[in-house]
């Protein structure tokens, strides 16, 4: 504080020095800005204040954070896709109050109620604390499985997300291994019997069935073992598993961008319309046949069987365009749309 | 999906991107505010619901029928739809299993470039029906309350052992007479005196072969009485 009223003091010392050699080389506006400038920055590094600009230096983290915000969401962005986020949230509410419950739980099968009930009893908040972590453990089911749904019916799995939904059904799967071994800590009745059947459906599986069970008894038989096994797992292992899933999760959601719902169609900017070149003699289709050979990268991904029926569906549409052409010229907008009906008409088939 | 579709809908999902709304500070607000709306609901949960402490676990007295989370109970009830006890497995592992591999790998066997639910009838109506099973069997899992009454008539010597059946959770799983589970995880025990010896019901009922729990901690009394009730039905 003391440094600013002395440094503009200064300045009005330069600035009058400044006046006085006037005749002999006067500064412009801009240079003096820039000088001032320079010397900020001088003192800004000599005193460690801009820690920001250093880190941000080195990590670009102002750039990536505000490619993130100012990234287009796509038109017709609606409501169901806050979905995703209030599962997130979710997930991390249960962290928080899972932290703060662990503060106060003993993982030992001689304990575990007893520090419960002081928890629940006791301890300021506690038994809030517990519900959150409870209801928030049914709510993130439920909010999981609506952004499932959403997902599924919006055909958002597609092409070029399918890795994204992989990521998200083992989000979902390691969501239920939360609830299943979240459910035994307790350590009441309830918990201790459905986790014994859970375990013993667990055994009746084939191959690897007895060996899981096994693993996550700690032994033949329910011990005290057990549960800071189930512990462990439903503090460390599977929260960081799906810590690090969302992560991935997220950078495929910022990489590709949210879908927009299937029924928004974009139409198009003015100039790339394809009617036009079509009024010019050019086939709608044959235009797509360009772009696909303009865009190589998207064919080489292709498995062989795909290509031949693209080549297929090619030749059957080459015997198309002349009739397609009249219709178009005619009236441009339905005939497009027509030209779109009949593609998707003949994937018919490889379409579920 | 083929290539000229692949590119055809990156071309129109660009145009999509252009004409809409920037993240910040659109899409934002949504989230936020649908945050702001479950922060909101999961408090009020707690605060109205609370969290009950049930009973302490106690392995010895099996007088507990196990119930599983609600978001479990559709697997729970499909475990009682099976009925062939050979079928168990399948509806223990091998269903849940195969509906899990289908799910994980729907994008890979879904490759249609249509997007539209309405279009792509297969996709929607399965869909529809599996949120409908899950849903009808979420609620049958529900409303399943635990069975603690045997009605079929027993001699007095045999009525200790009967009140143990009836109340350690064996007609969760079990039928017995009108009672219990019919199609069951566990297979009906009316005519199982018929079917097994006294010897080889009580080793049953002390190991728990299977996916049965151990009902050891009922002691060697009550396991004798419950065995000789067991053998009395026929």
């Amino acid at each position: 504080m003391k440094l600013l009223p002395s440094r503009k003091k200064k300045a009005e010392a330069d600035g009058s020095e400044n006046g006085e050699v006037e005749a002999v080389a006067k500064p412009t506006r801009g240079e003096r800005a820039a000088q001032a400038k320079q010397l900020a920055t001088h003192h800004g590094t000599q005193s460690g204040i801009d820690v920001a600009g250093w880190v941000d230096s080195r990590t670009n983290a102002t750039g990536i954070f505000t490619a993130m915000m100012s990234r287009h969401v796509p038109k017709g962005t609606n409501w169901f896709y806050t979905l995703g986020s209030a599962t997130m949230f979710i997930f991390a509410m249960q962290a928080i109050t899972g932290v703060f419950l662990s503060m106060y739980y003993t993982p030992s099968a001689t304990q575990a109620y007893a520090s419960i009930t002081h928890l629940t009893n006791e301890v300021f908040m506690g038994e809030f604390v517990r519900g959150l972590h409870k209801w928030g453990a049914s709510l993130m089911i439920i909010l999981i499985f609506l952004h499932m749904a959403r997902t599924f019916f919006f055909g958002a799995y597609k092409y070029p997300r399918e890795l994204n939904w992989v990521i998200g059904v083992v989000l979902l799967i390691l969501t239920t291994v939360m609830g299943l071994t979240g459910y035994l800590l307790p350590f009441d009745q309830r918990s201790f019997w459905a986790t014994i059947v859970a375990n013993n459906i667990t055994a009746s599986g084939p191959v690897v069935g007895p060996y899981l069970a096994d693993f996550l008894r700690a032994g033949p038989d329910f011990s005290a073992t057990t549960l800071s096994r189930f512990y462990a797992l439903h503090m460390m292992v599977v929260p960081g598993l799906i810590g690090a899933l969302i992560g991935a999760h997220l950078f495929f959601v910022v990489k590709l961008g949210t879908t927009a719902p299937p029924w928004v169609r974009a139409g198009r900017p003015k100039g790339s319309r394809p009617t036009e070149a079509v009024a010019a003699g050019v086939a709608v289709e044959d235009l797509d046949e360009v772009a696909v050979n303009g865009a190589v990268t998207v064919a080489d991904a292709e498995p062989p069987a795909e290509a031949e029926v693209d080549a297929a569906e090619a030749e059957e549409v080459e015997a198309k365009p002349a009739e397609e052409t009249e219709a178009e010229t005619a009236a441009p907008e339905p005939a497009e749309e027509a030209a779109e009906e009949a593609s998707s008409e003949e994937d018919g088939e490889v379409n579920s | 999906m083929n290539a000229r579709e692949k590119e055809e809908y990156l071309r129109e999902y660009e145009i999509l991107k252009k004409k809409g709304k920037s993240f910040f500070p659109y899409a934002i607000m949504k989230d936020s505010v649908m945050m702001l709306v479950v922060a909101g609901v999961l408090i009020a949960m707690s605060i109205i619901m609370g969290a009950e402490q049930g009973p302490k676990a106690d392995p010895t007295t099996t007088t507990y029928v196990p119930r599983p989370e609600w978001y479990f109970f559709y697997l729970f009830e499909l475990l009682r739809v099976i009925k062939p006890p050979a079928l168990v497995p399948v509806a223990t592992i091998g269903i849940p299993t195969i509906c899990m591999v289908l799910l994980l790998l729907l994008p890979f066997y879904d490759r249609g470039p249509e997007r539209i639910p309405w279009k792509r009838p297969i996709a929607t109506i399965t869909g529809i029906m599996v949120i409908i099973a899950m849903a009808l069997l979420t609620y049958k899992g529900a409303v399943a309350g635990p069975p603690t009454e045997i009605d079929l008539p027993t001699a007095p010597q045999y009525e200790k052992g009967k009140q143990i059946v009836a109340q350690s959770g064996c007609l969760a799983c079990h039928a017995i007479g009108e009672n219990g589970a019919h199609g069951g995880l566990g297979p009906d025990l009316t005519e199982i005196g018929s079917k097994i010896p006294r010897e080889a019901i009580k080793q049953s009922v002390t190991i728990g072969p299977g996916i049965m729990p151990s009902f050891k901690g009922l002691g060697n009394e009550d396991l004798n009485a419950v065995a000789d009730y067991l053998a009395s039905l026929d």
